[in-house]
């Protein structure tokens, strides 16, 4: 990264591909060949006279170019520099951008709050304002951290070269994640996201009877079909020697045991959840990502 | 009442005729851009499984659910390999572009547009670090995130010093061209229906390139100078709103997390930070963990340090030292959730949002120290050949350039 600081006070460009030019001051525009602002007698008082003596705000005192008339005491930028026509327009411009921002903050501010009387009269249209681009979720560990190990386990039938059917063991699919990410100081998404969001996805849009709920009760499934089929075929040996007919998943929950210090008494079986056998097709059975 | 009016024109002046923060501005675009560059380039021999279009959230699912829920994703614009490649590979330069602050208006625009595309086209592989930087991305748009420690700066002190020796400085072609390209582009897009579903970002894309045009005629043609105040104003106003907003944003993130922790039963006994330490998911360091949390006051301690620390954090920004007190804190926080948690992007991402508050002297300090270590990689790195030695932060003059936070 380059410091250069004597930047920090030149006005350039919007930065963007017909912004490289550095706007003119004042001074250039009306014939002045160099700018000489910071030696300029004017720009003290230039600055004084912009109605700011905050100073650090305040661009340096560009001053008038040399030898012509006295200039009235405008800043380089910003309002004071406009006649009244164009004030108007930057008036408009200050009162969309305050209100645009604050009427998003209060929208984001809704979305986040728990249900209230504002939200649940204009619920909807704080969800149009906020989704999809602006959804966000910071209940992070909260209200409580999940206190609970998932973990997601399949088996499949596969039709074997010779035409036979076999039936693999389980695989612990998240305990293989849980060893990949284990000494890493950089876990992937694929280890650490895909299959643990891909099964809370899942439970969202399941009800207890395993039914899907909605359509992304229907997407939930293919997408956890597709996970397992794509890992079996990678990490098994059997199906990778085969093609798999049927996978069936199933997730295992395992209390975290309460810490040493503390004299809470959990149950450390895990408790399953079985879903039924699943077909594979024949698109999901043969490509993907290996 | 005169005191009002007077306080409110003070500020109108501050908003008006300068973009504040330039040095927390650029911090945060360095960060943004150096958190998703980073991931894409780790995340590069696993692109295909996250966001291929055979991966195993297929074009197709997600197509069905894009449909549903109208995100902006340009990789549903082809289920095309070459398309996919080609995108990944757009999204890795104008990372790269950002960071180094090349063409900095148009280089956040694609940025936004690559993490928007590849976030949304799979939902379902992000955490809170890839939210952060969805939100960040759009935010930064309406930045003017350039103004230093970036090649546009550096362009525009060459054209300014060419200028005062009385040089001729040549007018800029490349601008005009990625310009025409991109605009190519846009239409191409549009006329071939891809910006169907919702309307948001096809509207901003469309309004970035108009005003970058209206930006580059005005400069080049208007006669009378007003125009491109006013434009310079818009500008500002725009920038000082997004910073305002991004800041809000990370106060909202941390107040969200910190009220809700309150409500919660772990984090009143003391032991809340004992249970993410210890699952199968987020313990890459298993021995680590145990040893962190072999103590029960030691838990206690953090996990009620945290609650205060994320409930309190907006409220302190009323007061400087304590604001960097907490700064310092959270900062730590997610430098150690980084390793044990194993959420490094997160953390990164979360860190970045952190430094928006930083106080521009620190920042200084900070440039001040990178310059000095680029210079001497560079001077190593050259041999013999002299350079001028790198500009120190205190050469430069803190405080005018302002946002003292």
């Amino acid at each position: 990264m380059d410091a250069y600081d004597e930047d920090s006070q030149a006005r350039h460009g919007p930065d963007g591909s017909t912004g490289a030019r550095r706007p003119q001051d004042p001074g250039d525009r009306e014939g002045s060949p160099a700018r000489e602002g910071s030696a300029d007698p004017d720009g003290p008082h230039a600055r004084d006279d912009s109605g700011d003596p905050d100073g650090p705000f305040t661009p340096e005192g560009s001053g008038g170019p040399d030898g012509s008339p006295p200039l009235p005491p405008a800043p380089r930028t910003g309002v004071a520099g406009l006649s009244p026509r164009y004030q108007v327009g930057a008036a408009v411009a200050l009162a969309v951008v305050a209100v645009a921002a604050c009427v998003h903050l209060g929208m984001v501010f809704l979305s986040l709050a728990p249900a209230n009387t504002v939200t649940k009269q204009h619920g909807k249209a704080i969800e149009q304002w906020v989704y999809p681009e602006f959804e966000q979720n910071w209940k992070l560990f909260a209200p409580n951290p999940l206190q609970q190990n998932i973990a997601v386990q399949v088996r499949a039938e596969v039709r074997m070269k010779d035409g036979s059917m076999r039936t693999t063991g389980w695989n612990d699919l998240s305990a293989r994640d849980g060893a990949a990410i284990d000494g890493s100081l950089l876990p992937s998404h694929t280890q650490q996201n895909e299959l643990r969001r891909a099964w809370d996805f899942f439970a969202a849009t399941h009800g207890a009877d395993n039914r899907p709920v909605g359509m992304r009760g229907a997407l939930s499934e293919q997408y956890v079909r597709r996970v397992v089929v794509m890992r079996l075929y990678r990490e098994d040996a059997i199906s990778r020697e085969g093609v798999i007919q049927r996978v069936q998943v199933r997730s295992s929950t395992t209390n975290v045991q309460p810490p040493k210090w503390s004299s809470e008494k959990i149950s450390d079986k895990p408790v399953y959840r079985l879903l039924p056998w699943w077909t594979v097709s024949a698109d999901e059975a043969a490509g993907g990502v290996r | 009442m005169n005191r009002l009016s007077l306080t409110l024109s003070r500020g109108i002046a501050r908003v008006t005729e300068s973009a504040l923060g330039p040095y927390q501005s650029a911090v945060i675009r360095i960060g943004f851009a150096a958190t998703w560059l980073l991931f894409l380039l780790r995340e590069f021999p696993h692109r295909q499984e996250l966001y291929g279009p055979d991966g195993p959230w297929s074009w197709d699912l997600a197509q069905q659910l894009t449909s549903d829920n109208h995100a902006f994703t340009a990789l549903m614009w082809s289920a095309g390999q070459g398309w996919f490649e080609g995108f990944y590979l757009l999204a890795i330069l104008s990372s790269a572009a950002l960071l180094l602050g090349w063409r900095t208006r148009t280089a956040s625009v694609l940025f936004m547009v690559g993490v928007l595309s590849l976030q949304n086209r799979s939902v379902f592989v992000g955490d809170g670090g890839d939210n952060v930087l969805h939100l960040m991305s759009f935010y930064l748009v309406f930045t003017r995130c350039g103004q230093v420690w970036s090649l546009d700066a550096r362009r525009a002190a060459r054209v300014e010093a060419a200028r005062a020796r009385g040089e001729r400085v040549r007018a800029d072609r490349l601008g005009p061209v990625l310009w025409a390209v991109l605009g190519l582009a846009l239409g191409g897009v549009t006329l071939a229906g891809r910006f169907d579903n919702g309307w948001l970002v096809p509207a901003l894309l469309w309004t970035v390139w108009a005003v970058l045009g209206l930006w580059g005629a005005v400069q080049r043609r208007a006669k009378s100078q007003e125009p491109w105040i006013l434009l310079d104003v818009i500008a500002n106003v725009l920038h000082n709103g997004a910073l305002f907003v991004i800041m809000a944003e990370a106060c909202l993130i941390y107040a969200t997390a910190g009220w809700y922790k309150i409500q919660g039963s772990r984090w009143q006994d003391g032991t809340a930070v004992y249970y993410p330490l210890h699952l199968d998911y987020f313990s890459p360091w298993p021995a680590l963990a145990d040893l962190m949390s072999s103590s029960g006051t030691i838990m206690m301690i953090v996990t009620y340090g945290t609650v205060m620390v994320q409930v309190a954090f907006p409220f302190t920004l009323f007061n400087r030292r304590v604001k960097n007190v907490l700064l310092v804190l959270m900062m730590t926080e997610h430098a150690v959730i980084a390793v044990v948690l194993g959420l490094p992007f997160f953390s990164l991402a979360m860190i970045t949002a952190d430094a928006v508050f930083l106080p521009t002297a620190f920042l200084l300090l900070l440039g001040g120290w990178a310059a000095r270590a680029r210079g001497q990689l560079v001077r190593r790195g050259d041999g013999d050949r002299t350079l001028p030695p790198p500009r120190s932060a205190e050469e430069s003059r803190p405080g005018r350039v302002g946002f003292t936070a």
